[in-house]
């Protein structure tokens, strides 16, 4: 569903070395390493917003590299992105959610009004759909970011650090939705974190960037009694290491 | 020391032009402009290489690469034009955003603007009178001379510096508020087009009320304009409403430099909003670019249009 080949970015220094991973369809693969690994780099390449130096990115056998920026738009629309930011519009709850609908011109009205209102209820957030993002809190941001990247229930989800800067209790509720969502849509699922435990309770695959490289590729099971020394370290939060 | 060394190191160190161009590159390719992300930071690393071996090869070197980065703007406005006008054509307008951006440059703008230029056209006529006086004591063709030249060129050419404070630093701050946020990005994954969804209604409303705005600003210019020549040098209003210079010709230089300042101040400040990297500081140094971009714009958009309108309609 998603591989990546060989995937070379650089800005100031080389960000990703070379990375090379597939992500089964249907799967939740969980991508973790220390901050400033190249992991929003990737979700970014992957996503299409960014574009690799070298090696390619296919989407369903699709190579990104290959696209124009229309075509690149058409394959977006099979994907939903949760962002670190919430990157929500200043606009109502309900606007923000509805706005890939709006834009995809696919629905009614009505229709869309239901799917928001369907959406709402998913994130435990009902009867919210006229306030203002402003005026919430950061867990409910992101909840109202996780309606909007699957509102329309697209077979990718991406979600980069969908637990930064929230509490254990919110973080949990976060990755079970991200769970839940999985299960009933059967959307193949990118989350990155650096909440190790919490992504790894939902997770199928695991993979761990380190310096630009894929360092790890395995099972959660396996990511957990994995020998490699940084991944070991990062899995256990242990201070000694090579981290 | 080997600047890669310098790099991995980790360590402070002094942030050059090459750097910052290499960040540039960065927020670039956060447009998708691959082309000018493929050209990445190894000839930015041979740049920073050069800067080592003497001052007078950084100088050189800095000086190129921000003569480079400046042909890349230009370029990038250039780009974005191109985009926009096949956004107006095929693109998907929102109820609305066209009146709501508008309102912003145009409403938003007018106190503004109406006191400014109020004051230039005070200045403009003071000065006329005081220095035409000193040659020639008869100012019955102040007036006419005056309202010529507000018409030909200074109405939108004076006014739209300020009109570029204000627009251009509104529209870039608030695109780069939006980069930085990840809300640009976010549009893109939401079907979306950056450029379809929030330059086109900027460069269409700047189009249309930057002229509107600007011939307003033109008119309480010749007003106030008037106001002080008959206050300060006893010039009749009836004498000074004297249109027998005007041309057709003066009337459509005027009106088209009207319009095409407003596009300028849009597209420049746009480009510099989309451009922007580096958090809350650098949408601050988007803004300042935007503002001095424009200008430049709208000083060498008069050179340009009025060179050639000397040629097309040569003044009398």
């Amino acid at each position: 569903m998603i591989e990546v080949r060989d995937v070379h970015k650089s800005f100031v220094r080389p960000v990703l070395r070379g990375v090379s991973l597939r992500v089964p369809e249907g799967c939740i693969y969980a991508l973790i390493g220390p901050g400033a690994a190249g992991k929003s780099v990737l979700l970014k390449l992957i996503a299409g917003l960014l574009k690799p130096e070298q090696g390619s990115i296919l989407i369903k056998g699709e190579e990104l590299g290959k696209k124009t920026d229309l075509e690149l738009a058409k394959l977006r629309e099979g994907m939903g992105m949760l962002f670190q930011n919430y990157a929500l519009f200043q606009m109502s709850v309900a606007d923000n959610i509805a706005f890939p609908l709006r834009r995809a011109k696919t629905h009614s009205e009505e229709e869309i009004r239901e799917r928001v209102r369907e959406r709402l209820e998913r994130v435990a957030l009902p009867g919210r759909e006229d306030q203002d993002p402003a005026t919430m809190s950061g867990g409910q941001k992101k909840r109202v970011g996780v309606a909007r990247a699957t509102v329309a229930k697209p077979p990718i989800v991406l979600y980069d650090e969908p637990t930064a800067g929230l509490d254990p209790v919110t973080s949990q509720k976060i990755y079970d939705l991200v769970r839940e969502e999985q299960r009933r849509e059967g959307a193949t699922v990118m989350v990155i974190s650096s909440d190790v435990s919490g992504v790894l309770s939902i997770a199928d695959r695991v993979g761990m960037l380190h310096e630009g490289r894929l360092i790890f590729d395995g099972t959660a099971d396996e990511a957990r009694v994995s020998e490699e020394p940084a991944v070991k370290q990062f899995v256990h939060g242990l201070v000694d290491g090579p981290l | 020391m080997d600047r890669r060394d310098d790099l991995s190191s980790g360590a402070p160190r002094r942030v050059s032009v090459n750097e910052r161009h290499a960040e540039y590159i960065e927020g670039r390719a956060r447009l998708g402009s691959a082309s000018l992300a493929e050209e990445g930071p190894s000839s930015d690393l041979n740049h920073a290489r050069m800067s080592e071996t003497s001052p007078f090869a950084s100088d050189e070197a800095g000086f190129l690469a921000e003569f480079r980065q400046a042909l890349k703007e230009l370029v990038g406005v250039l780009r974005l034009g191109r985009q926009t006008l096949y956004y107006i054509m095929n693109g998907t307008r929102e109820p609305g955003d066209i009146a709501e951006q508008m309102f912003a440059i145009g409403n938003r703008s007018m106190p503004f603007m109406v006191v400014t230029m109020a004051f230039i056209g005070a200045i403009i006529a003071y000065q006329t009178a005081l220095q035409s006086s000193r040659l020639v004591p008869d100012l019955s063709m102040m007036g006419a001379t005056f309202i010529k030249l507000l018409i030909r060129d200074l109405a939108a050419s004076v006014g739209a510096l300020p009109l570029a404070t204000r627009v251009g630093a509104g529209i870039a701050a608030e695109i780069g508020s939006m980069v930085v946020t990840e809300q640009v990005d976010a549009l893109r994954m939401s079907n979306a087009d950056p450029v379809d969804y929030l330059v086109v209604p900027r460069f269409v409303a700047s189009i249309i009320m930057g002229t509107v705005v600007l011939l307003i600003g033109g008119f309480v210019a010749f007003a106030s304009g008037m106001f002080v020549a008959n206050v300060a040098f006893d010039v009749n209003p009836h004498t000074f409403m004297n249109l027998s210079l005007i041309t057709s010709g003066d009337l459509i230089l005027g009106f088209l430099k009207c319009l095409t300042y407003g596009g300028a101040i849009a597209l420049v400040s746009a480009q510099r909003g989309l451009s922007t990297f580096g958090g809350s500081e650098g949408v601050g140094r988007s803004t300042t670019e935007a503002v001095v971009g424009s200008c430049f714009s709208i000083i060498v958009l008069n050179l340009v249009i009025s060179s050639i309108g000397y040629v097309v309609f040569p003044a009398l």
